[in-house]
């Protein structure tokens, strides 16, 4: 399959620029920096609303990913890797400017399915996301927009699965109320 | 708050949306940056700041040895030193072939000879010190202290650098010293010697 020998042969230079990395080589850190920061910033920025703090952000994850190279398992997704550093960053920045939001009671079960009956122009959706509560963005942009499962997205937030799933449901109404389209 | 492009475009599910947003401009210059603060921080490397580490031990290991060589050899014993009377080889076995590829501290504590004489002296120690006076008792317990700190802190090194042979003589030179304060404490402290 074409698609899965791309995908075989970024993975392995991906894997080969980590290694040149660890040993101190720049360049080869550039290169993953211009890889993945548009999904990094794009992460940032929708967790924190703000352009400036997410570019802060985006530096501090790979200023943090730099120095803890070793520790990454090239076996694992460095994307996946990167994610979590920038959450961590994310919230962190979030905690040091006070804005902290208790999170709600912890629910079962929440479908995975976030299409939208009808179609909504970019701009919208994102401003809807943009003026979530933080708790259901940060469920909603990672477990919706990037693809993480509920208990992926929930250890990435350091909160329990079940108050993972609560924030999406919390998203989900929000969403449909304020786009005025079902979101199934 | 984002500006993706075809932000008027449509779309009918959240996964449509791009995950990647480019910065408003390029970050890698301040990265770049930050990275430079952090080599000339952190020095190097995570393997060259094992190989400065490696060398901070050797050398405070080397200077741990001398430092109980020349006390025991110049102010704790002043007497006793070619007196012809030390019953224990503290010299490397000689007799003993080593093994290919052996390295001298491991042919060194192997030998027969040397785990008896240690064993033996290390055996009737607490006796032997209990004969001292109270300083030299404080001395030669301070002394083996050192030693063993010497010890570890070169076996560790050791572990991070098998092969290297400024490490295995220092740590030979360690188990000497060793033995040389053991065989010194049970000399001294016979009767009608003295410290």
């Amino acid at each position: 399959m074409p698609h899965e020998q791309a995908e075989d042969t970024r993975v392995d230079w991906e894997g080969a620029l980590v290694q040149r990395a660890r040993t101190g080589d720049r360049r080869a850190f550039e290169r993953l920096y211009r890889e993945h920061a548009g999904r990094v910033y794009g992460l940032c920025l929708r967790m924190t609303r703000d352009p400036q703090l997410a570019e802060d952000c985006t530096q501090d994850t790979f200023i943090n990913a730099w120095r803890a190279l070793g520790k990454f398992e090239t076996r694992s997704s460095l994307s996946t890797w990167l994610h979590r550093i920038a959450v961590n960053v994310s919230l962190a920045k979030r905690r040091k400017s006070g804005r902290v939001e208790s999170p709600p009671a912890e629910e079962e079960g929440e479908a995975c399915e976030w299409t939208l009956e009808t179609p909504v122009e970019v701009h919208e959706i994102e401003s809807a996301i943009g003026e979530l509560p933080e708790g259901a963005r940060d469920a909603l942009v990672l477990h919706a927009l990037y693809g993480y499962s509920h208990i992926e997205a929930a250890q990435m937030l350091g909160i329990a699965e079940g108050t993972c799933k609560a924030q999406l449901h919390r998203a989900r109404k929000l969403l449909r109320e304020r786009l005025s389209v079902e979101v199934n | 708050m984002t500006e993706p492009s075809n932000t008027d475009r449509k779309v009918t599910s959240l996964r449509e949306l791009p995950q990647s947003i480019e910065p408003r401009h390029d970050l890698w210059p301040g990265i770049e940056a930050r990275l430079g603060d952090i080599r000339a921080a952190d020095g190097a490397t995570p393997a060259q700041r094992r190989a400065v580490r490696m060398r901070w031990l050797a050398a405070a290991a080397m200077v741990a040895c001398v430092a109980i060589g020349v006390w025991v050899g110049r102010g704790l014993l002043p007497g006793t030193a070619g007196s012809g009377t030390v019953a224990v080889n503290t010299s490397p076995p000689q007799a003993v072939q080593p093994p290919v590829n052996a390295v001298p501290h491991e042919v060194y504590v192997s030998d027969p000879r040397y785990q008896e004489q240690r064993a033996a002296l290390v055996r009737d120690l607490q006796a032997r010190l209990a004969a001292l006076p109270q300083p030299q008792r404080d001395k030669v317990t301070a002394s083996l202290q050192a030693i063993e700190k010497a010890k570890a802190d070169l076996e560790e090194a050791l572990g991070h650098d098998p092969s290297n042979a400024l490490l295995q003589e220092l740590l030979v030179n360690t188990y000497q010293d060793e033995m040389r304060v053991l065989t010194d404490v049970h000399e001294a402290s016979d009767p009608g010697r003295g410290i």
